[in-house]
């Protein structure tokens, strides 16, 4: 079973906060899901390719859609969605602080 | 006379044309469906709608006047009802998440541009599995959808409150989308129609992303010509999504009249057995019943569907986990103060995400990293590139391949309280959104008087084989 620490762990690279239970009910609960998809680790590299397939790049000119966008008139109200805002800018904590 | 919100969009369109009946009309009649019997607390009695928008009155006499001044789309003036993960401009858009519970869309998403172009009425936001995460809309912060044929049941999922708004005549029809099966399966649980069209074929611009490379839009309607229309008119290329594709970029499929089916392999509890076995049971009756109207039935092998749920999944965590990392409380959304700026997006997500959603990051975040990548995303990726190959090889041959929607009819509200369990009900949806394909889900009987689909997936950009056949099954046919 995955261990306590190891959901530790990933709740913190997902920036996620967990309660005690919680963290008890994934170890069970991510066991078992990780044994079931892990099967296909036993697919073989020999009859199964790694290619790029579906993905691929889509390439346009760099210019500005403008006609009929509807993002353009959105500004505002973006700025609207902000939880924190000072004027035009949206305020975020201070990670940088003085040595004392 | 039947009741205007029970009429097909195909019927209510022609009363308009006629001039018989208004949108106006139209609107009230879903609006007092809605309003019937509506518990305390609850916008309707089965939890279908999440909003009931203020303004329907409004867009209806809007669409009467457009008409008046002489236009004629088919969908002026219809009552369709959203999912709450497209964004319509202004309005409240959650997702089902407490952590859009108070957002509001800030454009048009494309799919609603076009309905707006043609003058649909929008009822409301129908309720869904938070992020589109689940399979039977129990996933939802708020609350889960009952299913119209019994309310002790799910409606399906993950937009199961438009597949209950349509199955039980609150609206003439819906949009969902469709991730892993999300629309098809609530079409298959409350007995409408749902179609996920080939992947690229309607625009993702202005809908809130679960897994990029699997969500597409689609129809959820009570008739498959009802379908039909609103696909044609959400439909194409759009330079908001890099990934929409040209409407001819696949080669048109030739018609065979041939059928494909698989051997049925279903992992499921002891206690599914027989609900299992009773849906194959009208699938094969289904089948029987096209073999007789002259389509010939051909047993197909497809070794990929073995590994394809694992895929499935695998593919889903990773782009689940890296889609939501957006959600970090300083842009929009649930905002929640700590001790340090860590504090406040731990605080925030892990408030403002329900526990699945939490699951699924914490196993996207673990098969995306490093020393597990490989075994898991890279096989997954492989595994998927094969899979298409043994589609694109298998539509040489026959024009769909047929299976059950769902193993099971709907199951009880709260039965699957193990997530692994909910997962496995997905087996015939995925493949569809693994390799990109078109696929539809059309009533086929019951079991226990319980609705089941039969589901046809065709060839990229083949939505037309969808329609003949599923015509056929549903009775359409002239």
């Amino acid at each position: 079973m995955i261990s306590k620490e190891e959901i530790e762990k990933l709740a913190e690279l997902s920036r996620l906060k967990l309660g005690e239970e919680e963290i008890a009910a994934l170890q069970k609960d991510i066991s078992s899901i990780l044994d079931y998809v892990g099967q296909i680790s036993a697919l073989e590299g020999g009859e199964i390719k790694k290619e790029v397939g579906l993905n691929h790049n889509v390439m346009r000119e760099d210019i500005p859609y403008v006609k009929e966008n509807p993002l353009l008139e959105s500004r505002d109200a973006v700025l609207e969605a902000l939880p924190k805002r000072e004027g035009d800018y949206a305020v975020v904590r201070k990670i940088l602080h003085k040595n004392d | 006379m039947t009741k205007l919100n029970e009429l097909s969009i195909i019927e209510a369109s022609a009363k308009l044309q006629a001039g018989e009946i208004t949108a106006v009309d139209l609107a009230r009649a879903c609006l007092a469906e809605i309003e019937r019997d509506r518990p305390e607390g609850t916008v309707d009695r089965l939890n279908a709608y999440l909003e009931v928008f203020t303004d329907v009155e409004e867009q209806a006499k809007q669409a009467d006047e457009r008409r008046k001044a002489g236009e004629s789309h088919p969908l002026l003036g219809i009552p369709l009802a959203i999912k709450d993960n497209i964004l319509i401009k202004g309005k409240k858009v959650s997702a089902a998440s407490k952590m859009l519970e108070h957002y509001s869309a800030t454009y048009d998403a494309t799919v609603i541009q076009k309905l707006k172009d043609a003058g649909t009425v929008f009822l409301g936001r129908t309720n869904m599995d938070e992020f589109a995460l689940g399979g039977s809309t129990e996933n939802s912060a708020f609350g889960p959808t009952k299913n119209p044929h019994d309310p002790t049941r799910v409606a399906g999922g993950t937009s199961g409150g438009s597949a209950a708004a349509v199955a039980a005549h609150m609206c003439l029809g819906a949009l969902g989308t469709d991730t892993g099966g999300s629309v098809r399966n609530p079409a298959s649980f409350c007995g409408v129609v749902g179609l996920k069209p080939t992947y690229g074929t309607v625009s993702r611009s202005g809908l809130i992303a679960a897994v990029s490379s699997f969500d597409q839009a689609g129809p959820i309607t009570k008739t498959v010509e009802d379908a039909k229309l609103i696909f044609d008119t959400i439909r194409g290329k759009d330079i908001l999504d890099a990934t929409s594709i040209d409407e001819d970029l696949y080669p048109k499929h030739t018609q065979k009249k041939i059928i494909g089916v698989i051997k049925l392999n279903v992992e499921t509890a002891k206690e599914n057995m027989d609900a299992v076995n009773s849906t194959v049971q009208v699938f094969s009756a289904a089948i029987k019943k096209l073999e007789n109207e002259g389509f010939k039935i051909v047993e197909i092998n497809l070794p990929s569907m073995q590994p394809a749920l694992a895929a499935y999944y695998i593919t889903n965590f990773a782009e689940v986990s890296s889609n939501l990392s957006r959600f970090d409380g300083v842009r929009y959304g649930l905002s929640l103060s700590g001790e340090s700026l860590f504090d406040d997006y731990a605080k925030s997500r892990g408030e403002g995400f329900g526990a699945e959603t939490r699951r699924r990051i914490i196993l996207g975040t673990y098969v995306l990293s490093a020393g597990y990548y490989d075994a898991y995303y890279g096989k997954a990726v492989a595994a998927r590139e094969q899979l298409r190959k043994e589609f694109e090889q298998t539509f040489k041959d026959v024009d769909v391949i047929a299976t059950p929607t769902m193993p099971t009819p709907a199951w009880k509200i709260g039965e699957k309280s193990d997530p692994l369990s909910a997962y496995l009900a997905d087996i015939f949806t995925v493949t569809a959104n693994l390799t990109g394909n078109p696929a539809i889900s059309v009533p086929m009987g019951t079991v226990d008087g319980l609705p089941v689909g039969i589901q046809f997936t065709a060839a990229h950009g083949d939505e037309e084989t969808l329609f003949r056949v599923g015509k056929n099954v549903a009775g359409e046919e002239k």
